[in-house]
C-alpha cells in the first residue's frame, strides 16, 4: 500500500518571551526565533528596571549612597554594601578594624547562602521540582530573621559603613547563627536528595548551556558561571579582602561547563560558606567595630557627639556635605558577590560626593551571554539557561 | 608583573599614543589617545607576558567643564594567568564622539559598549549592534551626561511611549467602575 | 515570593498564583516601574477581565520611592487605578498579607459595583 506524504510548509516563528513572564526572573525580555522547537536566534532586551542608580549616586554623599547599593542585587544586599564600602575605604586609604572585618565576612557569607538558596529554589521551580522551593525557603527565613535581629531589616540592610559596620553583633545573634551552621549541612543534603539523582533533573541539566573555559573568560563571565567551566577564578582567593585570607575554604570548580556543573558548584559553595561562617564565629576578635583613627571619614559614636565639640562638627559635616577631605583620584575594587565579580569604579574629585560611581554588575555581563548559550537548543533549555546564569534584573539594569 | 612595568611596556611599544601614566593607591592608569586603541588592546591581549584575557569593565566618564577632551572611555583589564591588572583610559572629544570597538578582541565588550553609547552618546565604530540597551529604543538624550536632568518630571521632552500610556489611561477612565 | 512559601503561606487566604493575566482576579505590582516598563504593565492590566483589582506593593510602586530619576514612574497610580497600597521597602510578608486581607474586606463591602447581583 503506497502511503502518500504531503510536504508540510514550515516557517520560522518569532515569539517574545515578554517582560512579564513567570519563568524569567524579573523583567527580562527574550525575542526567540524558533524553527519548530529549536531556537535559531535569541535576542535579550534589558533595561525594564533601569532606575538611574549611577546618576543618583552622583548627587548623594558617599554615606547616603549605601542604601542605593542595597537595591542593586536586592537578594544579597549585604554583599553589595560590603563591596561599596570596601571601594570607598580603598579610595580614602582607611581600613576597618579586625572585628568589623570578621563581621563583614560573616554577613557576606550569609548573603551568599541566602542568594544561592533563592537561586536553587527558583531554578528548580522553573525546571519543575517545586518541593525544593518550599523546603529551602525555610532556611532563608532563618537567615532573614538573623539579619533583622542584627540591623532591623530583612532584605535591604545597609549595615556595613565606611570604616566598619554600624553596630556590634549581640551574643544572641552569634548563638543562633552557630546553631544554623550546625543544622545547615543536613538541610543541604535534604535538598540535594530531592534533585541530585533525579532522572529528569539530570536529563534537563547535563550537556545544556555548555561553554568552554577560554570562551567564558573572553565573554567576561565570573563567579560560579565561570567556575563551572573549570576556571578557578575567585576574587576571594586572587585578591583577598576582609577576613578571607585568615579563614580556610575551598573554591569548587566544575569540568564540563554545563548547567549541571554550575549547579554542583553552587551547592558546594553553600557548604563552604557554612564552613567560613563557623570559623569566623570561633575566631571573632574583640575590639571596636568602626575605625577610630579616621575622624574625617567615619561617623563618631553617639556618646562622643553629645560630649565633644570636635566630634559634633565632624558628624555635622559628614552628614551634610560628605567627607570633604576625600582625596581626588579613582579606584576600581571588586568583591566576589554570589552572582559573580561585583566591581565598583569610583572617581572622586575632592568633594564629599562621588563624581562618578560605576557598578560593574555580573548579571549584566551574564545576560549578554544568553544568545551564545541558547542558540541551537530547545525552548525548554532556554529556561534552564536563564536559571543557570543566575541573573537579578535589579543588578543588570541598575 | 608590577603595574608600573606594564605601563612602561605600553609606553615603549606605543610612544605616540600614550599621553600620561598616573598612579593612585597602587593602581596605575595609562591615558592614551583614541586613534589606535584597537591595536593597543590586541597587543595587550596577545602578548604572552601580558596576556590580558579578561576585560573586567568598560565604562565612560563625563568630565564636562573639568577637562578637555570631555569624555573618557575606561577599560579595566585583568590577566587570569599572571594575576595582574591595568586600567587604560582613552580620551574621546565631544565633537568627534566615536572610538573603535574592541568587540573582536573580547566578546564581553559588546553590551558594555552599547551601554556606554546609551548613557553617553559615544559611538563605537565596527560594533555589530549599535543601539540602545537600557533606555527605550527611541529615547532622546544621553542620561549620564552631566548636563542631563536627574528628576523624573521631564516636561516637554518626555518619552513618547510614556506619554501614550498616560493618554491611554485617561481615555480608559471612562470605563472604570468606581 | 516569601509570602507565597510555606512560612507565611498565602494559600490559606485563598490566593493562588496564576501564570496568565487572563485568569487572574487581582494583580500585585511589585517593585519599581520604569517608563520603559509602563506600557507593558498597562497592557497586562488591560488583559485582565472584570472584576479586577490592583495592589501596589512597595514604596517604588506606590510613589517612586527613593528613585526620583529620569527613567522611573513616580507611582503606578499615574496610569493605573489602584485599590490597595502596601508601603515598605521592601514590605514585610505580613504587610503584604494585611494588604490582601484589606482588599478582601473592601471586596466584601462592595455594593452593585461589577453587576446587578451583589
Amino acid at each position: 500500500m503506497a502511503v502518500a506524504t504531503k510536504q508540510l510548509q514550515t516557517k520560522e516563528l518569532t515569539i517574545s518571551m515578554g517582560p512579564q513572564h513567570p519563568a524569567t526572573h524579573g523583567v527580562l525580555r527574550l525575542v526567540l526565533d524558533l524553527d519548530g522547537e529549536t531556537v535559531v536566534k535569541c535576542t535579550p532586551y534589558v533595561g525594564y528596571l533601569h532606575r538611574g542608580v549611577e546618576k543618583l549616586a552622583e548627587n548623594r554623599t558617599y554615606l547616603s549612597a549605601i542604601p542605593l547599593t542595597d537595591r542593586l542585587d536586592y537578594i544579597s544586599s549585604m554583599a553589595n554594601n560590603v563591596g561599596y564600602c570596601l571601594a570607598v575605604e580603598r579610595l580614602f586609604g582607611i581600613e576597618a578594624p579586625e572585628r568589623a572585618k570578621y563581621i563583614r565576612t560573616i554577613v557576606f557569607e550569609m548573603a551568599r547562602i541566602s542568594s544561592h538558596i533563592l537561586w536553587l529554589a527558583t531554578h528548580a521551580l522553573d525546571i519543575g521540582a517545586m518541593t525544593v522551593f518550599l523546603y529551602s525557603f525555610r532556611e532563608r527565613e532563618w537567615l532573614l530573621d538573623l539579619f533583622e535581629m542584627l540591623c532591623g531589616a530583612r532584605l535591604t540592610t545597609s549595615y556595613p559603613r565606611i570604616g566598619g559596620v554600624r553596630n556590634d553583633v549581640s551574643q544572641e545573634f552569634l548563638d543562633s547563627l552557630y546553631r544554623f551552621t550546625e543544622e545547615f549541612p543536613r538541610r543541604i543534603e535534604e535538598y540535594a536528595t530531592l534533585i541530585d539523582q533525579n532522572r529528569i533533573w539530570l536529563k534537563r541539566t547535563k550537556g545544556i548551556g555548555v561553554i568552554s573555559a577560554e570562551e567564558a573568560i573572553n565573554w567576561g563571565l565570573t563567579g560560579p558561571t565561570l567556575r563551572g567551566s573549570g576556571v578557578p577564578y575567585d576574587v576571594r582567593k586572587y585578591a583577598p579582602y576582609d577576613a578571607y585570607d585568615k579563614v580556610e575554604f575551598d573554591v569548587p570548580v566544575g569540568k564540563n561547563g554545563d548547567v549541571y556543573d554550575r549547579y554542583r558548584c553552587r551547592m558546594e559553595e553553600l557548604r563552604q560558606s557554612n564552613r567560613i561562617i563557623r570559623q569566623c564565629i570561633k575566631k571573632l576578635p574583640v575590639g571596636p567595630v568602626m575605625t577610630p583613627d579616621a575622624p574625617k571619614f567615619t561617623l563618631p559614636s553617639k556618646d562622643r557627639i553629645l560630649k565633644e565639640m570636635e566630634a559634633m562638627i565632624h558628624h555635622f559635616v559628614l552628614i551634610t556635605k560628605g567627607p570633604i577631605a576625600a582625596p581626588a583620584g579613582e579606584i576600581y575594587s571588586a568583591v566576589e558577590a554570589p552572582k559573580g565579580e561585583l566591581g565598583f569604579y569610583l572617581v572622586s574629585d575632592g568633594t564629599g560626593r562621588p563624581y562618578r560611581m560605576r557598578v560593574r554588575a555580573p548579571s549584566f555581563v551574564h545576560a549578554s551571554v544568553l544568545p551564545r548559550l541558547c542558540e541551537g537548543s530547545l525552548v525548554a533549555d532556554v529556561i534552564a539557561n536563564i536559571g543557570t546564569i543566575d541573573i537579578v534584573l535589579g543588578e543588570c539594569d541598575r | 608583573m608590577r603595574p608600573e612595568d606594564i605601563a612602561g611596556l605600553i609606553k615603549e611599544r606605543f610612544p605616540a599614543e600614550v599621553r600620561d601614566i598616573r598612579e593612585f593607591r597602587r593602581q596605575v592608569s595609562v591615558i592614551v589617545r583614541k586613534g589606535r586603541i584597537k591595536e593597543i588592546m590586541r597587543y595587550l591581549h596577545e602578548t604572552p607576558e601580558l596576556c590580558f584575557d579578561y576585560l573586567e569593565d568598560l565604562c565612560g566618564v563625563d568630565y564636562l567643564g573639568k577637562k578637555e577632551p570631555r569624555f573618557e572611555v575606561v577599560y579595566h583589564l585583568y590577566s587570569m594567568k599572571h594575576r595582574h591588572a591595568i586600567r587604560i583610559k582613552a580620551e574621546v572629544p565631544e565633537v568627534d564622539c566615536s572610538i573603535d570597538s574592541v568587540v573582536e578582541v573580547w566578546k564581553g565588550a559588546n553590551w558594555h559598549e552599547r551601554e556606554c553609547y546609551d548613557m553617553f552618546g559615544i559611538k563605537f565604530n565596527g560594533h555589530p549592534d549599535m543601539r540602545r540597551i537600557l533606555m527605550p529604543e527611541d529615547w532622546e538624550g544621553h542620561p549620564l551626561r552631566k548636563d542631563y536632568p536627574l528628576k523624573s518630571d521631564l516636561g516637554e521632552v518626555e518619552w513618547k511611549g510614556f506619554k501614550e500610556v498616560i493618554e491611554l489611561a485617561e481615555k480608559n477612565k471612562v470605563y472604570e467602575i468606581r | 515570593m516569601t509570602t507565597g512559601s510555606s512560612h507565611y503561606d498565602l494559600d490559606r487566604l485563598g490566593v493562588i498564583f496564576r501564570g496568565s493575566p487572563r485568569q487572574a482576579d487581582f494583580v500585585i505590582i511589585a517593585g519599581t516601574v520604569t517608563k520603559k516598563m509602563a506600557p507593558i504593565v498597562r497592557r497586562v492590566y488591560d488583559q485582565m477581565p472584570e472584576p479586577r483589582y490592583v495592589i501596589s506593593m512597595g514604596s517604588c510602586a506606590c510613589s517612586g520611592g527613593i528613585f526620583d530619576t529620569y527613567s522611573t514612574v513616580q507611582g503606578v497610580d499615574t496610569f493605573l487605578p489602584v485599590d490597595v497600597y502596601v508601603p515598605g521597602c521592601p514590605p514585610r510578608p505580613e504587610a503584604l498579607m494585611e494588604g490582601i486581607i484589606k482588599l478582601q474586606e473592601r471586596i466584601r463591602k462592595e455594593h452593585f459595583k461589577w453587576s446587578r447581583w451583589r
